[in-house]
């Protein structure tokens, strides 16, 4: 029989391997979420009137603020990612006591919102406002992204690596420089472009300390004229600007392709057990500590115990419980925006790779902006606009580029052979990615979920906007008290808000516990 | 670990749906009130009224600038039936666009003249004056005019909020008095004296406590707030300038209805609740503002109203910000 | 009851070909071995029977069922095979049973499932398992419930690729032993791939030696163990001396170790005998020796249950290695006779390199 003569091909054979219409679909939707921003911003520029665009475009200062921007994002980005790798390195490296505790502690600044952060700094009074002032700030509370990512990397490196390198005569500086380093290249370059978004979308530090960076810069033309299509010129500024910076962070990175014939049985790297390293390590780690999470928190315990009115419990839960709500809806939204650009940026495609910049654009751009933008969209839907769906939606592009790295990063490590296997054992793709890439994918798309809802709970200016009418988060209870200058009254508000906020910190700081399969020794 | 995860994901996601639902829900009758005033400025108010008319709000609170780009941005489809704003500029923006109601003459004669917009379209709740707060300590000669303050003894005594909307306020207020070519003088001369710079009135005043400056140019109610924030008496005084001195503007914070509410007639009821005797009187004794009402009224030790003299401008016309900031941003002060 | 027919098949992976014209038939419930060197393209055929890889042309057929013609292919997860990849691939996040009863999941109830996974599991002798998770089972524990979970949905086609190179040298002939015994049990059409000629001409009923991206020859163990086309063919089942030699006539032959006889004459022709090692008989007495040929010993490597010996003969450029049994009887430097028992391997010609 001639196997080749048959003229008509056999039901149920495919020409080509198709990616998921329902895929595709999912992520030019995310697309879409994440170019809403950028539409607005370009529909209010065109119509702006162009005299008045012009002068505050073509101002001398806006030169000083474009400098001034971008040396507070150099600044504070190299100066994160060189504290974010040392203290990641001596927590992974270093044997000290209570471990989990200190990575905890050291995480933890990030659960501080960046004007209570700032706003407890400038009550120590060492610090002289103005653009110093801005670097030691930022840098302090955006390390732990860098943290993180670095910490994450260590995890990876296997232990025997070290072991030979130590054979070969290096001590254990060089071999940080000259083995771990290298190969954390990448994680710290996607830590250092989350830090730099993080200070170009920044408004609380920046307006606190008078600093005229662009986020500024476009609030004060909102506020001050009333300019939308001024202040949407200033943002696409902006955006430009963090499009160089995610272009850096490309071109940085090192074109390693990643291992997924197997799941990983690295060992990891054993503890160095000295004193001295000891002593070193841990005077790094407690002064860090100290300036980052031990100042902030006693001013605002002062100021807690110093108020002078009894604290409103109703109001205070109502507000909890309402930062929590809506905070998760935000989460939950990222994750679902998220896992289609992950997937289909996983396989090179366009829509996956256009999506996944174009979060990061959207990263860099005020809450004011975002506000506005779905203002402008979603007031023209009312069973929707001022809903905590809408808000929602907003965290969600905002700060989806906290979480889309990471679950694209943990989604790729799954190794390509149990989905292979997966796939003769009758599964269909979808089962596939439900059964197996998600389930052992999950530790880093919970890291990186956790990392929206703890943003999108201390976020102010869109909720402001976008809230349901009455619904008060801790972050917006916290704003109305400041506003009128009550920062004592504001304090519980404050400080409730960075306790809830701890819990997800914590989650992410822990070490993602992915079972190892090495295999047991057999009994013969 | 992975299925309880997504199945509390999956709970949280239902709670919520369910929560915005119920909390989306505005009370059809009631009235969605806009305000950039915080709630800690209308105290009981809005309660006392709806205990009185049976009417209910819903209040957005949120900043002046902010909710009334918010406003704008929302154009036809504004859920908003009230916007309150602390200063005239955000109402002045809001009625060129035309989306605010011209008013009962009830209301607008009920005002004082000078709170009163052109347009008809806003009234003012209360006055806030500009002054200079200072340091009694080091300031013994105290300015006549804000011309004084560009004089050579003044070189880095001062401080001032140019991103500020009162201060720009100020400045248009002065551009409409004197013309574009004095007040860019006076800029440049302000600018020439190198002043401190702050993003807020009140961080003037408490730099003004701490002796960073001697002197800045605020609203008469900043040292009223940091004495109560700062839980002490300070060492800052307000003090006007002479009579008839465009330092001594009287902004306002205030009221409109906006033109796609359909429920005027409960508005109106608030407006006119809000300008009664009662509510005026809180205003100057538990805020430390003027009244729009009775000029007569003064908060505190400060001198009535109709003895400050401001100087008169159209407070509608302070929204009109391109020409200040365009100066603001020549002489270098944005 | 499957057979496994593939004709014409070829593959190539971006720019490289790895497959090119390749045949091969395996017989329903046989037991066929794929052996050839690496980069050879064993994996890449499995890969590309179970679906995971897509071919360029010919045609793949499971029994009568059409799975692969041209650059058409049928998804892996509708073709019924069982797929044991190298390392067992077990999922890391589910427990044996869970891991056994993967493909049951859609189809069946729960306490059919059960039952299947409890019988697979007593099947593969790891009955109680069924809670344990992989990363507490030993590497030959882990090979024996990816088989369990292979089987489980009883595929058509079983499909292994060197399922047993990362088990201890010890176990891998007792569990490669127990995976073969129980397909065969179970009348499975198997397809192993393996670099391990040992395994192979042990375990199977087919033995397909590849080259190049190509079968290039295929029969029963014996046959393509006896009866190898070409001397490299010959190396991949087994050691093979390569004796330089002359053919007189159609039956006759020269070499070191076929001294002249008087029938040798006629038309006569320069190649090669491929001599296994084991067809060469060593004599130490002088009695009989007749017709012998005589050799010293150069060298000894002694393997226990056997021997080899190197052993230095006149006119001979390269030294022989012989394999020997028995008690040793041999030393360095003494002198022995040599004669050859086995079949006539002519080859005219020994290409050189690959």
């Amino acid at each position: 029989m001639n196997l080749l003569a048959v003229k008509q091909p056999p039901s149920g054979l495919t020409p080509n391997p198709r990616t998921s219409p329902v895929l595709i679909s999912a992520a030019l939707i995310s697309l879409g979420f994440v170019a809403l921003p950028l539409v607005y911003l370009i529909g209010r520029a065109l119509q702006g009137d162009i005299e008045s665009v012009r002068i505050v475009v073509f101002r001398a200062k806006t030169l000083e603020v474009f400098t001034t921007t971008v040396s507070l994002v150099v600044l504070v980005a190299g100066l994160a990612t060189f504290l974010g790798s040392a203290l990641a390195w001596t927590l992974q490296s270093i044997d000290l006591p209570r471990r989990n505790l200190i990575r905890a502690l050291v995480i933890l600044p990030i659960a501080i919102p960046s004007y209570v952060f700032t706003y407890c700094w400038l009550s120590l009074g060492i610090l002289p406002d103005g653009f110093l002032a801005a670097v030691v700030v930022l840098t302090l509370s955006t390390t732990p992204y860098v943290t993180l990512a670095a910490m994450a990397a260590l995890r990876r490196i296997d232990s025997s690596q070290v072991d030979v390198a130590h054979t070969l005569g290096l001590n254990q500086f060089q071999i940080f420089l000259r083995v771990t380093l290298p190969q954390m290249r990448n994680a710290l370059a996607a830590g250092a472009l989350l830090v730099s978004l993080y200070v170009l979308s920044d408004f609380g530090a920046v307006s606190l300390l008078g600093v005229d960076t662009f986020t500024r810069t476009i609030q004060n033309t909102y506020q001050g004229s009333f300019d939308r299509s001024s202040a949407a010129v200033l943002a696409l500024m902006l955006v430009a600007l963090s499009g160089i910076v995610i272009s850096l962070e490309v071109s940085s990175r090192k074109k390693t392709q990643v291992t997924r014939s197997s799941v990983s049985i690295t060992k990891q790297i054993e503890p160095i057990d000295s004193l001295k390293a000891r002593i070193i390590a841990i005077s790094l780690l407690s002064t860090y500590i100290l300036a980052a999470l031990i100042a902030p928190m006693s001013v605002l315990l002062f100021r807690f115990f110093a108020r002078p009115k009894p604290i409103d419990l109703l109001g205070l839960s109502q507000a909890a419980f309402s930062t929590i709500l809506v905070a998760a809806i935000g989460a939950l939204i990222a994750l679902l925006l998220a896992l289609p650009i992950a997937l289909l940026a996983l396989r090179a495609s366009l829509i996956g790779k256009v999506a996944e910049r174009g979060v990061l654009l959207v990263n860099a751009l005020p809450g004011v902006v975002m506000g506005l933008a779905l203002v402008a969209f979603g007031s023209d839907f009312p069973m929707i606009y001022q809903t905590v769906g809408l808000l929602g939606v907003a965290y969600a592009i905002l700060f989806l580029a906290r979480s889309v790295g990471t679950i694209r990063t943990s989604l790729a490590r799954v190794p390509e052979n149990l989905t292979e296997i997966a796939a003769t054992l009758g599964q269909s793709k979808a089962r596939i990615f439900y059964r197996v890439t998600l389930p052992l994918a999950a530790p880093g798309v919970l890291s990186g979920t956790l990392l929206v809802l703890l943003s999108a709970m201390k976020e102010l200016p869109a909720t402001l906007m976008l809230r349901p009418t009455g619904f008060e988060t801790l972050a917006t209870e916290m704003w109305s008290n400041t506003a009128i200058f009550r920062f004592s009254e504001a304090a519980p508000y404050a400080l409730l808000l960075v306790i809830i906020a701890a819990i997800p910190t914590f989650l992410i700081s822990r070490p993602d516990r992915q079972e190892s399969t090495e295999p047991m020794r057999d009994e013969i | 670990m992975f299925k309880r995860l997504a199945a509390s994901l999956l709970t949280l996601s239902l709670v919520a749906s369910l929560a915005a639902c119920s909390s989306s829900k505005i009370d059809g009758d009631s009235l969605v009130i806009y305000s950039g005033r915080a709630e800690e400025y209308t105290g009981t108010l809005f309660e006392d009224f709806t205990r009185e008319t049976g009417i209910k709000l819903d209040i957005r609170y949120g900043d002046s600038a902010a909710l009334a780009a918010q406003i704008l941005e929302e154009g036809d489809n504004s859920p908003a039936d009230l916007f309150i704003s602390q200063d005239a500029g955000a109402l002045g923006a809001v009625s060129s666009e035309g989306l605010l109601a011209t008013l009962d003459d009830a209301i607008l004669n009920r005002v004082n003249e000078y709170f009163r917009s052109q347009n008809k379209d806003w009234v003012g709740l209360t006055g806030r004056v500009r002054i200079l707060a200072y340091s009694p300590k080091r300031v013994t000669v105290l300015p006549r005019t804000v011309d004084d303050l560009t004089k050579p003894e003044w070189k880095g005594r001062l401080g001032i909020a140019p991103t500020n909307a009162s201060f720009q306020a100020f400045v248009t207020a002065m551009i409409q008095t004197r013309g574009e070519v004095e007040t860019e003088k006076w800029l440049r001369g302000i600018a020439a004296n190198s002043p401190k710079y702050f993003e807020k009135n009140s961080l003037i005043v408490e730099a003004i406590d701490a002796g960073e400056i001697d002197a800045g140019l605020v609203n008469h109610y900043y040292i009223y707030e940091v004495a109560e924030e700062l839980g002490r008496e300070i060492d800052v005084k307000n003090s006007f300038f002479a009579p008839g001195d465009i330092g001594n503007l009287i902004n306002a914070s205030g009221i409109a209805i906006l033109a796609t509410s359909k429920k005027t007639e409960p508005a109106e009821k608030l407006i006119q609740f809000l300008l009664s005797d009662t509510a005026q009187q809180f205003f100057v004794d538990d805020v430390n503002e003027y009244s729009a009402v009775d000029s007569s009224q003064s908060p505190g030790e400060l001198i009535p109203l109709s003895d400050i003299k401001a100087p008169r401008v159209d407070l509608a016309a302070l929204k009109d910000l391109k020409r200040t900031q365009s100066l603001l941003i020549k002489v270098g002060l944005l | 009851m499957t057979t496994l027919e593939i004709k014409d098949l070829g593959v190539h992976l971006g720019e490289r070909e790895i497959l090119r014209n390749l045949n091969l038939t395996v017989p329903s419930g046989s037991f066929a071995v794929l052996l050839g060197p690496s980069g050879c393209g064993k994996t890449t055929l499995l890969r590309t029977i179970a679906g995971l890889v897509r071919p360029t042309s010919g045609a793949i057929r499971f029994g009568k069922q059409l799975v692969s013609i041209s650059s058409l292919v049928l998804p892996p997860h509708k073709r019924n095979i069982g797929y044991l990849p190298q390392e067992g691939g077990l999922f890391p996040h589910l427990s044996v049973a869970e891991n056994v009863g993967f493909a049951l999941a859609k189809a069946f109830k729960k306490i059919e499932r059960d039952s299947i996974i409890n019988e697979m599991l007593e099947l593969v002798g790891l009955t109680g398992f069924n809670n344990r998770k992989p990363h507490q089972l030993s590497g030959g524990q882990q090979t024996r419930v990816a088989l369990a979970r292979a089987l489980a949905t009883k595929p058509a086609i079983v499909l292994l690729d060197e399922p047993f190179s990362n088990l201890d040298y010890a176990l891998r002939a007792e569990v490669s032993g127990e995976v073969v015994a129980l397909l065969k049990k179970t009348k499975t059409t198997s397809l192993m791939v393996t670099h391990d000629r040992e395994d192979a001409l042990v375990s199977a009923d087919l033995i397909a030696l590849m080259r190049d991206g190509q079968v290039v020859q295929a029969g029963s163990p014996e046959n393509v163990y006896m009866n190898p086309i070409s001397a490299q063919i010959a190396e991949s089942t087994g050691d093979i001396l390569e004796l330089p030699a002359i053919r007189v006539g159609r039956r006759h032959y020269i070499s070191a170790l076929h001294p002249k006889s008087k029938k040798s004459f006629g038309k006569s022709e320069s190649g090669y005998l491929l001599v296994r090692p084991e067809e060469i008989r060593v004599v130490e007495t002088k009695k009989g020796t007749k017709g012998l040929t005589r050799a010293t010993i150069s060298q000894i490597q002694y393997y226990g249950h056997d021997a080899v010996l190197e052993l230095g003969i006149a006119g001979l450029a390269d030294e022989l290695k012989v394999r020997v049994t028995g008690p040793l009887k041999f030393e360095v430097g003494s002198a022995v006779f040599l004669e050859h028992v086995g079949p006539i391997r002519w080859v005219s010609q020994i290409p050189t390199g690959e």
